[in-house]
């Protein structure tokens, strides 16, 4: 298990690769579209996307730091939920501009540029995640630094505009506990979310193995955007159920790990998509070894992901 | 039901119950259950995707190496759910949605195994009946199903133990 403390110091770490991670990709990508370069404007869907991917141990981590703040003089709880508040809606639309980044680069595989709709889609998805990053940062500074403390109104405008109420931590709590069907649906919809995932993972990596030789790379290559709406499903009902329950879940060595295995098989999920040569191989064409290595650790990490998974009640103490 | 009490209170069913091992009680198997689920309806979400147009570039004739990947997440969970079901035999059976699960789960290998068999007779593309595409669509639909009921089992069991 990660030790609180640690994951507190990480949290700081962390905080901010998302605003500065997601000016850079955008800053690139913006001079991609000046210089009609098409591998510069891969290389910042690459890194939007890994700061996708970033942002989701940044969020989580946050619990640990206002787990470790509670109760700490001069520290507001209100200032600290407004923060998670405007966190999340920030994180909303940084995994939005992720997974528009990933369908940006399965497009320019496919064609010599992605398409103009997905490159506007970026760009305002980009826009909107830098804005709202900064605003949440902003309230995360105010935490320990009173003297940037904005002024009240301030602090009313960002609380209507950039962080609603119904994305409070409290709120989804509550609304879980007083509607009984709402984790019921969240469960089904996130096994339904692995079969899907897990069927593309599977299917896709055994071919790089070896199976299937008969077939191209690029009829599974066609099947990855599916493999990714399953990652979105679960990715949506996790963060509502860990949302729900954070503290059950910050310390719980089997969510430590289910977490490392994601991150872990998304960094394998970028690869992948940014190497050409894997999705050239034709028929009877066998993939190069790294490649292989690679597609026998995303089975090993999403069989990895699924046992951790199920054992968070087990291992330690989440439901 | 005596048999059903008679299954519960056999040492299989009351080690696995009452041991803590991560590795081989109950949460082991619920593991294995899972991987399963996922070998079962994630290979026959592909196959039936793929009869239904997706990846048409992956030749239908090399889709029969999947159908034994879906027959050993079958047997997985043939294995893995007798066993959990062991484990509370008279509170499991005494839920709908069990037979709910059975029935879809039958249905949808019989349709996989006609499935498999167009698969199998060397058609092309070009020559996928309307049937068979219907039959792709009526899996989906049916595996969703399986693993609709198969997760709202652990709630009725838990509603109804609450209720005694």
């Amino acid at each position: 298990m990660v030790p609180s403390s640690d994951l507190v110091h990480l949290h700081l770490l962390l905080n901010h690769f998302p605003t500065v991670g997601m000016i850079v990709g955008f800053g690139v990508f913006l001079l991609a579209l000046v210089n009609k370069s098409v591998d510069l404007k891969r290389g910042a869907l690459a890194v939007m996307f890994a700061i996708a991917l970033l942002s989701l141990p940044t969020y989580m981590t946050g619990y640990s730091a206002q787990k470790a703040l509670r109760g700490v003089a001069g520290v507001s709880q209100g200032v600290v939920n407004l923060h998670q508040r405007s966190a999340l809606m920030a994180l909303i639309f940084m995994e939005a501009t992720g997974v528009a980044a990933w369908y940006g680069l399965w497009h320019s595989r496919r064609r010599a540029a992605s398409g103009s709709r997905n490159t506007a889609v970026v760009l305002l998805l980009g826009a909107l995640t830098i804005g709202l990053m900064s605003s949440a940062a902003d309230v995360g500074g105010e935490i320990r630094h009173p003297e940037i403390l904005s002024s009240p109104e301030a602090v009313a405008a960002t609380e209507g505009l950039f962080a609603p109420h119904v994305l409070g931590s409290d709120f989804i709590t509550k609304y879980q506990y007083s509607h009984p069907w709402a984790w019921k649906t969240l469960e089904t919809i996130h096994f339904m979310g692995l079969c899907l995932l897990f069927g593309v993972v599977l299917v896709g990596n055994l071919r790089l193995l070896g199976w299937m030789r008969t077939a191209p790379l690029e009829g599974f290559y066609r099947l990855l955007p599916w493999g990714v709406w399953g990652f979105v499903a679960n990715s949506i009902t996790g963060m509502l159920f860990f949302i729900g329950q954070a503290f059950q879940y910050i310390d719980n060595p089997a969510f430590h790990w289910k977490m490392l295995c994601i991150l872990l098989a998304g960094a394998d999920v970028l690869y992948l998509t940014w190497h050409d040569e894997v999705w050239d191989l034709g028929p009877g064409d066998s993939a190069p070894a790294t490649v292989k290595v690679l597609a026998a650790s995303q089975i090993v990490l999403w069989i990895g992901v699924i046992y951790f998974g199920r054992m968070l009640p087990y291992i330690g103490d989440a439901f | 039901m005596p048999v059903l009490e008679w299954i519960q209170n056999l040492p299989l069913s009351t080690s696995i119950a009452e041991s803590d091992s991560i590795w081989w009680g109950y949460a082991w198997w619920l593991f294995v259950h899972a991987l399963g689920m996922g070998l079962t309806a994630g290979v026959g979400f592909i196959v039936c995707l793929r009869l239904l147009g997706v990846g048409r570039q992956i030749p239908l004739s090399s889709l029969g190496v999947l159908f034994r990947l879906l027959w050993v997440g079958f047997y997985l969970n043939l294995l893995s759910g007798t066993l959990l079901f062991m484990t509370d035999a008279t509170g499991i059976a005494r839920v709908w949605e069990l037979y709910a699960k059975l029935g879809c789960l039958g249905l949808a290998l019989v349709l996989m195994t006609r499935l498999r068999r167009f698969v199998e007779s060397g058609r092309g593309d070009e020559m996928i009946p309307p049937t068979i595409t219907k039959m792709a669509y009526a899996c989906i639909v049916l595996w969703l199903a399986v693993i609709t009921s198969g997760r709202l089992i652990a709630y009725a069991v838990e509603a109804n133990g609450a209720k005694l």
